[in-house]
């Protein structure tokens, strides 16, 4: 299986971020293990040798942020977008990044599975086989962190 | 001329961005439906006259290739324009897509002006649409 790049994933977020919720991200030096975030949302890319894992974890305040413009409401309108919704969005978001990552890598046997999400507090997320995670601000604030993790089939 | 859509997508804010996008596309809109998958579209298909399906492909219960099998074997709706609109990157996947009759595809992420484009080229342009399906409706 290829592994993908760090500087691939960095392009595809900020592609993703730019073009789909209207919102410029910065990358900055992780502290440790990364800030804990409200948020995180999965994409598995599978084939026979094993799962390669996009994790997006999001702050929620920016999650409000990118749902609302995701969805064309109101920036000041931001606490209306309920948790499904929220929810939803950070599905898509992690799906689109995968997808993405997946067409840079142009590994063609790999499949595309269905997103998750879920609340950090919720203990769903998993840190097992992390090859690298990267931080991201928006306006100079903390706002969220890519994994990406390998599991051997 | 006003064209009404259907949007099939699992997800209720990719709906809404659809929805969005096509506003913002220029796209001459009617009335709009939604379906979370492609059963339930084909339910809003044998009620509704829809002359535009854009349809996600990775679905729960039934995903767009087998929503596009199941409306090409259905003589009054089999010309309606599907357009997909995907994350997926495979090749192969998206060949099948076409092979199958679709009328094209866009991949995720995407801009509204790119939408437009795709639309006017399926529908032939903004004036010169032609009704691709029997005027009686689909018929199950």
């Amino acid at each position: 299986m290829v592994l993908l790049r760090e500087e691939i994933l960095k392009d595809v977020i900020s592609e993703v971020f730019e073009t789909m919720f209207f919102m410029d991200v910065a990358f900055e030096e992780c502290q440790g293990a990364g800030r804990a975030f409200e948020y995180e949302s999965e994409t598995r890319l599978e084939n026979n040798e094993g799962c390669l894992v996009v994790a997006m974890r999001i702050g929620e305040k920016f999650a409000r942020m990118i749902s609302a413009n995701f969805m064309g409401i109101d920036e000041a309108r931001t606490k209306d977008v309920d948790e499904d919704e929220l929810v939803d969005c950070l599905r898509e978001l992690s799906n689109m990044v995968a997808g993405g990552c997946h067409a840079h890598a142009g590994d063609s046997d790999w499949k595309l599975g269905i997103p998750r999400a879920w609340t950090t507090a919720s203990g769903h997320g998993d840190a097992t086989g992390e090859v690298f995670h990267l931080c991201f601000t928006f306006s100079g604030e903390p706002a969220g962190s890519a994994a990406l993790r390998y599991l051997p089939g | 001329m006003a064209y009404n859509v259907l949007i099939v997508d699992d997800s209720g804010s990719m709906r809404k961005v659809m929805l969005k996008t096509l506003r913002l596309s220029g796209f001459q809109l009617g009335e709009c439906f939604e379906a979370s998958n492609g059963r339930l579209a084909l339910d809003v298909l044998e009620k509704e006259w829809i002359d535009l399906i854009i349809s996600d492909v990775h679905m729960p219960e039934m995903d767009g290739i087998e929503f596009l099998k199941s409306l090409k074997k259905m003589p009054m709706c089999s010309n309606i324009p599907v357009v997909f609109v995907t994350t997926e990157a495979n090749e192969d996947r998206l060949k099948q897509l076409l092979d199958l009759g679709a009328g094209g595809y866009i991949r995720k992420p995407f801009r509204p002006e790119e939408i437009g484009t795709l639309l006017s080229r399926i529908m032939g342009g903004p004036n010169g649409f032609v009704a691709r399906r029997n005027s009686e409706g689909c018929d199950f």
